[in-house]
């Protein structure tokens, strides 16, 4: 029996859609079974990002629509084992599903694979409701800005009222230079006002666009900062223990201030 | 602006009617009624006392006043004093609403009041309201959040978002937050808004109405 994950952020263009076609790539790379799904009805993007829009015959309407089986609406990713993607109806609309119909989807999910991680579109009306409707757990995808903030934090809000538990956090397009120089907010600044577990901090990678623009997800590639990031939460997702790596750029000074705290 | 005859000024032990010497009281009385419609409170139906300060009323007409004033305003008069004129009245500032508010306010039992303690973090979009009581939060109030109380608001976390003591119009309320950044305060019907780019500054701050009638907050030591 698997996990179903939602992936959420509230405000739109956090990267939820990259964080999702990674942490499922990154999930099946590791041996892991894992399916994708797209609960962005109408406005779908994780099969571009994934590479697999030219493959879609079947989307979850379909399914939901009982117009084939839900086994064969899952798209095969060939360049690894294990990958699936349910893509959603572009042709629809949010309204067209119920979120009981999302839930009876990530319940048959769920006894096929490892992994279900839903990304959710952005915003906390329908589409919000339908992608965690399944979720056992959450992913909460963040900018280091105070409006996404304030996004996760209503977001986190509603899913601790609908009793989605663990609710993880992911700090993304993180900048060590802007923390450096004061101009970004901190880790501990983030987590002091969302108060919920950090899964992992991906830094701003500029491969983000390319590897979307491909369709090719970054964890393909090792070298990259934001792709070994997501190597590591999908470790942890599986129930490693991997500490998080400081990023943040200390200057001397700051050094000299930590280490003196460190040993009060 | 201010009326020669009568000056209404607020002190810390209460309001006092301060009346100028060698005047008819048909005079005086006509300058209480300008004086007391100037208000922008209303101070009728409000138990507050009042010293009468004047060196050369007459007993009856001292016991006439404080009639006057008990039917017409409904004010009840402590006493009446008569005031040396070589000494110069204490007079700091013209009575603020403020001032008026705390004498007229009677009614902050902050001990027999029902409070609710909300043990959890309070997330943008969420709001508590209270009008019965205080509000205690075990947990911070985030940006986006709001809090609504009739008393008092105690936060003990960060207050981020909007909070608002005292809904019922007490102005004695205060806001108490381990870190003060609120977006916007509200005490009664006043309001303040943060100063742009306000930083935590690490310890308890406490938000009250303070006597120049706007919002003040300082360092919490004790209540």
């Amino acid at each position: 029996m698997g996990k179903v994950i939602v992936v959420t952020s509230g405000k739109g263009g956090v990267g939820k859609t990259t964080s999702t076609a990674n942490l499922g790539t990154a999930l099946a790379l590791l041996g892991k079974t894992a399916v994708v799904v797209d609960a962005d009805v109408g406005l779908r993007n994780l099969d571009i990002v994934m590479g697999l829009e030219s493959r879609i015959v079947y989307t979850s309407m379909d399914v939901i629509d009982k117009q084939c089986e839900l086994s064969k609406a899952l798209v095969k990713d060939r360049r690894v084992d294990g990958l699936t993607l349910l893509a959603a109806s572009q042709k629809n609309n949010k309204d067209d599903i119920q979120p009981e119909q999302m839930k009876a989807i990530c319940a048959k999910l769920r006894t096929t694979h490892d992994f279900v991680l839903v990304d959710s579109p952005a915003g906390i009306e329908r589409g919000f409701s339908n992608a965690s409707a399944g979720a056992d757990e959450a992913i909460v995808v963040t900018t280091p800005d105070v409006s996404a903030i304030r996004d996760a934090d209503r977001i986190i809000g509603l899913l601790q009222h609908a009793g989605i538990e663990p609710i993880n956090l992911i700090l993304n397009r993180f900048s060590p230079q802007l923390v450096g120089n004061g101009s970004m907010m901190d880790q501990a600044d983030v987590l002091d006002i969302l108060n919920i577990d950090l899964i992992g901090i991906v830094p701003e990678d500029s491969g983000v666009i390319t590897s979307t623009n491909r369709g090719i997800p970054l964890v393909y590639e090792d070298a990259s900062p934001g792709s070994q990031a997501y190597m590591r939460i999908a470790r942890r997702l599986t129930g490693q223990r991997i500490p998080i790596p400081d990023l943040e750029e200390k200057g001397f000074l700051s050094n000299i201030v930590n280490w003196f705290t460190r040993n009060r | 602006m201010a009326n020669s005859i009568v000056a209404l000024r607020a002190y810390r032990d209460g309001l006092h009617l301060i009346i100028r010497p060698h005047l008819s009281i048909e005079e005086v009385e006509e300058a209480i009624q300008q004086e007391i419609s100037r208000m922008n409170q209303p101070l009728i139906g409000a138990s507050v006392q009042i010293d009468l300060k004047c060196p050369t009323l007459k007993k009856e007409e001292a016991a006439y006043l404080k009639s006057k004033l008990q039917e017409t305003y409904n004010l009840t008069v402590r006493s009446i004093e008569a005031l040396d004129e070589q000494v110069p009245p204490p007079i700091a500032a013209a009575p603020t609403t403020h001032a008026i508010a705390q004498a007229m306010d009677t009614s902050n039992n902050r001990e027999s009041e029902p409070s609710r303690i909300i043990p959890y973090t309070i997330r943008s979009g969420q709001t508590e309201n209270f009008p019965q009581g205080s509000l205690i939060i075990y947990g911070d109030v985030n940006s986006g959040a709001e809090v609504r109380a009739g008393g008092d608001i105690v936060v003990l976390g960060a207050l981020r978002g909007n909070a608002h003591a005292g809904i019922n119009g007490r102005l004695s309320a205060v806001v108490i937050a381990m870190d003060l950044v609120p977006v916007q305060l509200q005490i009664g019907n006043f309001i303040s808004r943060r100063p742009i780019n306000q930083k935590s500054r690490g310890y308890p701050e406490i938000a009250r109405i303070g006597v120049e009638d706007v919002i003040i907050v300082e360092k919490f030591v004790k209540f």
